[in-house]
């Protein structure tokens, strides 16, 4: 009898919860609204859970760290000279940056995706960029309270705008998904010969990042199908090791993409 | 067709028809589904009742609510919940003995404590997930209270008239 109650509650519990799951996924493509709900409470989820193992892992690399942080700290203040508050917002030109740790991070998916502590208090808003002092880590897609949630330079769904140094070639630069350190530099015109060794640096022609952040260095290219020549680049950015980020908004934003859609409307 | 299942219908069509046009203030959502689910025969297993709410609710999101998922996500617990709540407030001897709800039999005091629980777990749930993030808890605290009021006093003469049948028995 006993047995009896005991499966008919398994039957009762497993029929509940796939019901509510059925539900839960009616409801997540139904409605946008819920669909970002239940986006930010698996983000926050996330936070919480992984954030704790993220700690734990930082503790082992604490020395080597520390030293990698004294060495950025030396360099930003050279690079700085008068600056505002050292982990506070900090604005420059049309640009603030915001001093982030990453929270969670995947790196061996195809869609690798950075979350991060700081959040619409903090003053970060979706469509900014994220660098760090090796240069180009991701974009900020969507922000909590306390975390945002950001898509990293390993996600074949980011392409940035990038300029060669020494030549002045500006092409869109994404990640191949194949190697964690390398992206491939693409639409540059065949009969352009970039040499191996050259510096990868953003554009500054999008609203997401400034100028001359550091991107790569540049190594074997190809022409594909005859008509466009793809260069691979090297990353700066060593994505196992990071930990300290800083968010950029371009404070013009919304300006120039007002002009944008007013360009397109007159045309 | 039963005459107790034609009501049924009858009652769910005219929720949907309240849901439609009942849209006077954001504070009050009023919804008599749960006391429809508690008055269900009590022979009903947790399955059952929870594939009812699930597919009850399914109908009610796709002819009024336009927000599939959103009715059923808060009904299939009530469902899950029903016997449970039976058992706190009418008491273990109600499936002892096979008997049927009755307002005669077990009293209205009884009956407001199971729609108030029944309906106090679907608002709960509902408020929650359709405010998506976006209400203040105080908007959905005020909200939670008059639905739960407004809610549990229509239920009481939508209760009577799915139990007509067995009340009769009982007089």
């Amino acid at each position: 009898m006993s047995d009896q109650k005991a499966s008919s509650i398994l039957v009762s519990a497993v029929v509940f919860i796939l019901l509510e799951l059925a539900a839960l996924v009616l409801l997540y493509r139904a409605s946008t609204l819920q669909n970002i709900w239940i986006n930010r409470a698996s983000h926050r989820t996330m936070a919480l859970l992984w954030g704790s193992g993220e700690t734990l892992r930082s503790r082992f690399q604490l020395e080597a760290l520390n030293r990698e942080l004294q060495a950025e700290n030396a360099r930003l203040q050279e690079r700085l000279r008068v600056s505002g508050p050292a982990d506070g917002p900090r604005e420059e030109g049309i640009y603030r940056y915001t001093p982030a740790t990453v929270v969670k991070m995947s790196r061996n998916r195809t869609h690798n995706y950075i979350i991060l502590d700081k959040g619409s208090e903090d003053g970060i808003r979706p469509q900014s960029g994220i660098i760090s002092d090796r240069g180009v880590v991701g974009v900020i897609q969507a922000v909590d309270k306390h975390f945002s949630y950001g898509l990293t330079l390993m996600n074949p769904d980011i392409s940035i705008g990038a300029r060669l140094d020494r030549s002045e070639l500006v092409a869109t630069i994404a990640w191949d998904g194949r190697r964690t350190d390398r992206a491939i530099l693409r639409n540059l015109p065949p009969h352009q010969v970039v040499e191996p060794g050259d510096t990868v640096r953003t554009s500054g022609f999008s609203i997401l990042f400034p100028p001359d952040v550091p991107i790569g260095v540049t190594g074997d290219s190809r022409i594909l199908d005859g008509s466009t020549r793809q260069v691979e680049v090297t990353l700066f950015q060593d994505f196992a090791r990071l930990r300290y980020v800083t968010v950029v908004e371009n404070l013009k934003r919304s300006e120039i993409m007002a002009l944008e859609a007013a360009g397109e409307d007159a045309r | 067709m039963k005459r107790s299942q034609i009501i049924f219908i009858l009652l769910f069509l005219a929720q949907l028809a309240l849901w439609n046009y009942f849209n006077f203030t954001p504070y009050v959502f009023v919804v008599y589904l749960p006391a429809m689910l508690l008055c269900l025969p009590a022979a009903y297993n947790n399955v059952r009742t929870m594939l009812l709410a699930f597919l009850l609710g399914l109908l009610a999101d796709f002819l009024v609510n336009g927000t599939l998922g959103l009715t059923s996500i808060a009904l299939v617990p009530v469902a899950a919940a029903r016997r449970y709540v039976m058992r706190i407030a009418f008491g273990q001897e109600l499936f002892a003995r096979g008997e049927e709800l009755s307002f005669q039999r077990q009293g209205w005091s009884k009956f407001l404590s199971g729609i108030l629980i029944l309906t106090a777990i679907y608002l709960l749930i509902f408020i929650w997930v359709d405010s998506a993030g976006i209400y203040s808890v105080g908007f959905m605290a005020l909200k939670f209270v008059f639905s739960l009021l407004a809610s549990t006093a229509l239920s009481f003469p939508i209760a009577i008239l799915m139990l007509e049948d067995s009340d009769t028995r009982w007089k």
